[in-house]
């Protein structure tokens, strides 16, 4: 639970928290709903990964068409039984409720979604009543923008709205918008926009939804522009659900862009950071389409997420086996990739069918409770290599810590200490297999299968690492080609090496360690994208290390690479190479090696 | 030239098959005497120098550059150790598909399929699928490969429970054995999985048999025990269920015999029935049994050599062994006992792979898939040569034989095929003579007697010189005989070959080489191409030699002494500096072609010496060759290259390219493995095994610390700074019949002690300190105080 701080003054404390890089643990605009919504990622079931398959026998009536009534109800019948008593409690409704088997979309009289009959044929309340009946909450989906079909020459009246029609809210020149194109765009400088978005909000309170996803909403979704800018669309959801009185959560989607990330969360609580995980293929999902983009592309996100708006990885399709189209290694990292991240944990399998192996991931409660807990999302503390580690400090002073190996081979991972902070043993507790392994001292080291993981809960027994800093834009380290010093508010020192491109050079000399060895280097940098580095020591071999986006040139972010230096005086250089690197701002030398 | 034999009957070839069938008749796949076996415990625990470790198993997947590799010298596997899944890849030596391919393509050339020259292909594949021990699910994983002992184990913890295993191919009992343990009152619960990789049908759970296309039978079979809990049949598979501990044994084979009169077939042979046999024979004994009756067998070769090439850091040894190949490459600092380990997995691979069966060509019996690169064959143009290079230099001399009995074996039908097909018109590489005589072979051979891609004239002088030098470092007169009829028939071949000319400007008559490609590069159609003077100018002298210590053909021997003495050999290009690949002053091919063909008298041969017995402008036109040649190219190009620069004392280039060969191999990158085999990387993101550099890398090495030649040692004339604080080697072959401990400290040695196996008389150099040393056989002989 969080406190009910009055919206004006969370507005600027947002801000405030944006700008100091601290915003994980603040609530959101949503605070002055009740109950909360979002205060923890939301857990359940979604239709839509079923209705991508072409998996044999899902949808046996053309592409899309599994979503019906009695697999709605079937799933609920199914997540009531066998999952919620784990905290998974939305049957979530997805496209195409209000489309037929060829996809045509149905409207009511004021140009709102309406039931396909052949879907839902005892419509859209029904189902959700029958859900609640099961002590579940209830999901539904609809476009950004009036959809072209509701438009209807403009003279569709808009419902509660004395004189409004569709021509009323949307722009002259019928200008398209959302990530199909599939609907107008709103214009909500005209007062009859906010009407018509009341008037959907009111339809789905109406029938008892909890939960809304909107979809296709820019910037994102394939799209930028000012033409597919739709965060106020979004905010006059926000304003509409307020209105209605109904605490429904409100899902944005797809591949919402991160420049916009204040937006999203003052107004929803919960974005889709990247596009479908579903494949659209003979499976739901398959490892490289595109349940692994995930690893590269949360990281940027890490601090927007908290209570009232999380970062939502989409569905976790681990549950049925060979239809997840997955190994056994990939569906546990997968869904620990979610739990660590905090993303919501909905799945898309057909919970009829979950095999043993796809029920104990789902229903592990120590995974689980990482996913829910009030710890931050999970980020990576070493670069986005093969191998990665990703840890989150718990507020008990434990720490959360998931191994991968990203390569199609198997590899051993180690989390080394030094790279959470601290030196010395800590107990570490196997949480998907329900373990304590014992003490280890300095590191964990596990054989990983190919695109394997472990997740831990880490205790450390040792004490604090003390290193020494270089700040990049130190007039004793040596720049060449084109790198060079800029300025960098976020930075310490206000300055960072930059425009390490092309063959730009930045060698940090006189980098003094006591003994010769491997020291966990921390490296303070930042990169709007997911960029590369080759780091060496001395001259020696370089190793490149792909550095994961710090999301955009402001921000600040932080990993450790492994450097053997040897006793007394060091250089470490970043060699952009033929690429462009990140820019750096200052690096942290422990005391000891490790 | 007048001397060439008209072409023999066919029934002289035929007497000439049964002759050398006579010598290696008997299948490689044969009931075996019962073992000798170890009164008491031979296995100490594994935790040597010698003992490679890992922090990963393998996967499916990822065998070929993960997998361990475990043989008894004709039975290959590659393990994955998982503890869930644990696959061997099992392959036999003489598993080929192909026969004789004597039709040749439109070219002249042979054809190269894997249907009518074949490939080396998999046995079969074992399964032991443990499903509560998940990868996922154990802590602690760890496998290591003993190199000393011959055994792999794994070891990781389940719930509390440590799990062990031990893998090891058995020579004496003839099959491969896995030996599951615990501590911790654990139980093994799964299934035991043996399956054909060539779609036989499924039979009964313990075996399997099937027949290849070419004829060829081959079978295998497995059996398990345990105690505690039941072992059963189930199915198509072997359960087993709450054991204490599991025992699984492994068998298999096929037909092959290598006799070309029968050929290379023995009808009599069941290899299914046989593997039963012998999987029922070893089962009879405890896993305890086979693994002492093993490790005596293994260490015993083994230790024929030992090496300290210094001592390496606490934090290098803190490392397994794949991050210490990574780190080596990464911090640029020498790791003795990891480039010690690597000789010695050289070693290990050449006792697990060549021992009373076929040769390892080039994947010795590891492959991951029934259709390896190249087939897996035998290359005569430098891989299997450089596979060989090794084994007397490294203690392995007994290794050596399964070339020497292959190249017997095969004489026949090498012999029938170049006298019926190397002078068809179509081929480019026939004698313009029209004579033709002896045998030669093409660059690619295989077991059956056949060829594969072109003709390779000067291959006949390439293996016989290899077998030559095996008589020069064993001093062995059996060997010397059995190998006679193949020197004296490449003599032969080439008497028929040879071309008079004049050279330019002069009256001199040089004889030279027919048509030919210096290999794998340049014209198609040079005459006198370095490699082939070099080769034959070294094969004549070396026949000539035997001859006259075997007292056979003494006229012959002289006329070709004569030959010998008329052949062309090369000169410094006035234009590039080098010595001339195709006697042409101009640079015809790639200058940092991985190949160096004509520098095979530098090295393996001896003609071009830097002690001043060679020109100088040779040495120099040879060493300014080597340098273009660079220092950046693969396994076995950079073995060869580091090879040549030993021998030219320089050790900063040899000991580089050692190092350059330990590079970690990523994604297909050209380097070592995590499992140490050395990958060739064939395009971006696909590397292919090739284990002529596993080889070929300890045997630069080696020639670093010793060289030698009959009646004459040198000790250390390559040591590398980073092996010169302190080091040893002990049981070095060197040629001329000794053998040779070498213990070094500051770059000097500080006692060298030489035995002879057959050698009398040798001088002993180090810088201008030289000795001379008279022993007779069996004696030996301690030198000290050698300095500079």
């Amino acid at each position: 639970m969080y406190s009910l701080t009055p919206v004006r003054a969370l507005r600027a404390m947002v801000v405030l928290a944006l700008t100091a890089g601290f915003a994980t643990h603040l609530p959101t605009a949503h605070a002055d709903t009740a109950p909360a919504v979002a205060a923890k990622p939301y857990m359940g079931w979604s239709s839509w990964s079923m209705q991508s398959s072409k998996y044999p026998g899902l949808n046996p009536d053309g592409d899309y068409s599994y979503l019906t009534e009695a697999n709605v109800n079937k799933q609920t019948d199914a997540l009531a039984s066998k999952l919620k008593k784990y905290g998974y409690d939305h049957v979530n409704i997805d496209a195409g409720w209000w489309m037929d088997k060829t996809w045509k979309s149905g409207f009511d009289e004021y140009g709102r979604q309406k039931a396909d009959p052949v879907r839902f044929p005892s419509g859209m309340k029904a189902v959700a009543d029958r859900i609640h009946s099961k002590g579940l909450k209830a999901g539904i989906y609809l476009p950004a923008g009036l959809e072209k079909g509701a438009y209807g020459d403009g003279k569709t009246p808009i419902w509660n709205a004395d004189g409004c029609t569709t021509a009323d809210i949307v722009y002259s020149d019928l200008r398209t918008t959302n990530g199909w194109d599939s609907a107008y765009k709103i214009d909500f400088s005209r007062p009859c926009a906010q009407k018509y978005i009341d008037s959907q909000a009111q339809l789905i309170a109406g029938w008892g939804y909890d939960f809304l996803k909107l979809d296709g909403v820019g910037p994102g979704s394939g799209k930028s522009g000012d033409q597919y800018d739709n965060v106020a669309d979004v905010a006059a959801w926000n304003k509409a659900i307020t209105a209605t009185g109904r605490p429904i959560h409100l899902e944005l989607s797809w591949s919402l862009d991160y420049g916009h990330a204040a937006d999203w969360k003052k107004y929803s609580n919960g974005w889709r950071i990247d596009t479908d995980v579903e494949c659209y293929c003979n499976t739901l999902v398959s490892w490289e389409n595109s349940v692994d983009d995930r690893w590269d592309d949360a990281p940027a996100w890490t601090d927007r997420a908290g209570p009232g708006g999380w970062n939502d990885l989409d569905s976790l399709d681990v549950g049925n086996g060979a239809m997840d189209g997955l190994t056994k290694a990939e569906r546990q990292s997968y869904a620990t990739l979610w739990a660590v991240a905090k993303s919501p944990l909905f799945t898309g399998d057909d919970l009829t069918r979950l095999d043993d192996y796809g029920l104990s991931l789902l229903t592990n409660r120590e995974v689980i409770a990482v996913d829910q807990s009030d710890a931050p999302p999970a980020r990576p503390v070493t670069p986005s290599d093969a191998q990665q580690v990703w840890a989150a400090k718990n507020p008990n002073g434990t720490y959360t810590v998931a191994l991968f190996n990203l390569a199609s081979a198997p590899a051993a991972v180690s989390a080394n200490w030094t790279t959470l902070g601290f030196t010395g043993k800590a107990d570490v507790r196997d949480l998907w297999n329900h373990e304590d392994l014992g003490s280890y001292t300095n590191k964990v080291t596990q054989a990983l299968p190919a695109h394997g993981s472990r997740l831990f809960t880490v205790t450390p027994h040792g004490s604090a690492v003390t290193s020494t800093a270089y700040e990049a834009e130190a007039t004793t380290n040596t720049l060449s080609g084109n790198a060079n010093i800029a300025d960098c508010s976020a930075c310490s020192g206000a300055h960072k090496v930059g425009n390490l491109y092309l063959g730009g050079k930045l060698t940090i000399n006189n980098v003094v360690a006591a003994k010769a060895g491997t020291y966990q280097v921390k490296i303070a940098y930042v990169s709007g994208d997911s960029r590369s580095v080759a780091i060496s020591a001395n001259g020696n071999g370089a190793t490149s290390h792909k550095f994961p986006s710090t999301g955009d040139w402001g921000t600040v972010g932080s990993v450790s690479v492994p450097v053997t230096l040897k006793a007394g005086a060091n250089t470490i250089t970043f060699d952009s190479g033929s690429s462009y690197a990140p820019d750096i701002d200052r690096i942290d030398v422990p005391k000891s090696s490790s | 030239m007048s001397s060439a034999l008209p072409d023999l009957p066919r029934r002289n070839l035929l007497a000439l098959a049964a002759a050398t069938g006579a010598l290696a008749g008997l299948p490689a796949f044969t009931a075996s005497a019962a073992p000798e076996r170890p009164a008491n415990s031979t296995y100490s625990g594994g935790t040597s120098r010698n003992t490679l470790w890992w922090q990963a198993p393998a996967d499916d997947s990822s065998m070929i550059v993960q997998g361990l590799p475990v043989g008894n010298g004709r039975l290959g596997a590659l393990a994955s150790n998982d503890p869930g899944h644990e696959v061997l890849l099992v392959t036999d030596a003489t598993m080929w598909t192909g026969g004789l391919n004597d039709t040749l393509d439109s070219d002249g050339q042979f054809p190269y399929g894997r249907a009518d020259f074949g490939s080396l292909t998999l046995l079969a594949r074992l399964t032991v699928d443990i499903p509560d021990h998940d990868l996922g699910a154990v802590s602690g994983y760890r496998r290591t490969l003993d190199l000393e002992q011959g055994v792999a184990t794994t070891s990781y913890v389940r719930s509390g429970v440590t799990y062990q295993r031990q893998l090891f191919a058995s020579r004496p009992d003839d099959v491969i054995v896995l030996h599951f343990t615990q501590n911790g009152g654990g139980r093994y619960t799964g299934t035991v999985d043996l399956a054909g990789t060539h779609g036989e049908p499924a039979a009964d759970a313990r075996s399997f048999g099937g027949t290849l296309a070419n004829g060829l039978r081959y079978g295998a079979a497995v059996t398990a025990y345990g105690t505690g809990g039941s072992v059963t049949v189930n199915g198509s598979r072997v359960a087993f269920s709450g054991c204490k501990d599991v025992t699984v044994v492994l068998s298999g084979g096929t037909n092959y015999a290598p006799n070309a009169a029968a050929h290379y077939r023995d009808p009599s042979l069941d290899p299914q029935k046989l593997a039963r046999t012998k999987v029922a024979a070893a089962a009879k004994h405890t896993a305890a049994t086979l693994l002492h009756t093993h490790v005596a067998d293994h260490s015993a070769l083994f230790g024929q050599l030992g090496i300290s090439l210094g001592t390496s850091s606490a934090d290098q040894r803190a490392l397994d062994t794949w991050e210490r190949i990574q780190a080596r490459a990464r911090d640029g600092e020498p790791d003795p006992e990891l480039e010690a380990s690597y000789l010695q997995f050289g070693r290990y691979l050449m006792i697990a792979g060549s021992r009373g069966s076929l040769p390892m060509g080039l994947q010795g019996n590891w492959l991951d898939g029934n259709d390896p690169d190249w087939m897996g064959d035998y290359h005569t143009d430098i891989n299997i040569q450089m596979n060989y290079w090794m084994a007397d230099r490294a203690g392995l001399s007994q290794c050596f034989d399964a070339f020497t009995d292959y190249c017997v074996a095969q004489l026949p039908d090498w012999t029938d095929v170049t006298r019926r097909l190397f002078n068809d018109s179509r081929n480019r590489y026939r004698n313009s003579s029209g004579k033709n005589a002896g045998w030669t072979v093409a660059i690619s051979t295989n077991p059956y007697g056949g060829g594969g891609w072109w003709w390779h004239p000067a291959g006949n002088a390439w293996l016989s010189n290899t077998l030559w030098e095996h008589y020069e470092f064993t001093g062995s007169r059996a060997h010397l005989a059995k190998i006679y009829p193949l020197l004296k028939g490449a003599v032969e071949f080439w008497e028929a070959r040879l071309l008079t000319t004049t050279l330019p400007g002069s009256s001199k008559e040089v004889l030279i080489a027919d048509s030919d490609w210096s290999p794998e590069q340049g014209p198609l159609d040079a005459k006198g191409i370095t490699y082939a003077q070099e080769l034959v100018w070294a094969l004549f002298g070396n026949y000539c030699v035997a001859a006259a210590e075997l007292k056979k053909d003494t006229g012959y021997a002289g006329t070709i002494a004569g030959l010998r003495k008329k052949l062309y050999l090369p000169v410094v290009s006035p234009k590039t500096g080098w010595l001339e690949e195709w006697m042409s002053p101009d640079n015809l091919g790639e200058t940092t072609h991985r190949h160096l063909s004509p520098l095979i008298g530098l090295f393996p041969g001896d003609r071009i010496r830097p002690d001043g017995s060679t020109p100088k402008d040779i040495v120099d036109g040879a060493t300014a060759l080597l340098t273009a040649r660079g220092m950046d190219s693969f396994g076995w190009a950079n073995a060869w290259r580091s090879l040549c620069w030993s021998r030219l004392k320089n050790a900063d280039k040899a000991y580089q390219l050692v190092v350059n060969n330990l590079r970690p191999s990523t994604d297909g990158s050209n380097g070592t493995a995590s499992n140490l085999f050395d990958i060739y990387q064939v395009e971006v993101g696909r590397g292919i095994f090739q284990i002529e550099a596993n080889f070929g890398t300890p045997a630069a090495m080696i020639e670093m610390l010793l060289y030698s030649r009959p009646g004459h040692l040198e000790l250390l004339p390559a040591l590398p700074d980073a092996w010169a604080a302190s080091g040893s080697v002990t049981g070095v072959g060197a040629r001329g019949g000794f053998v040779v401990d070498l213990h070094w400290k500051n770059g000097k040695p500080t006692e060298v002690k030489i035995r002879s196996i057959n050698g009398r008389t040798t001088t002993v150099a180090f810088g201008t300190t030289t000795r001379t040393v008279r022993l007779t056989p069996g004696e030996s002989v301690t030198l000290r105080d050698f300095a500079r």
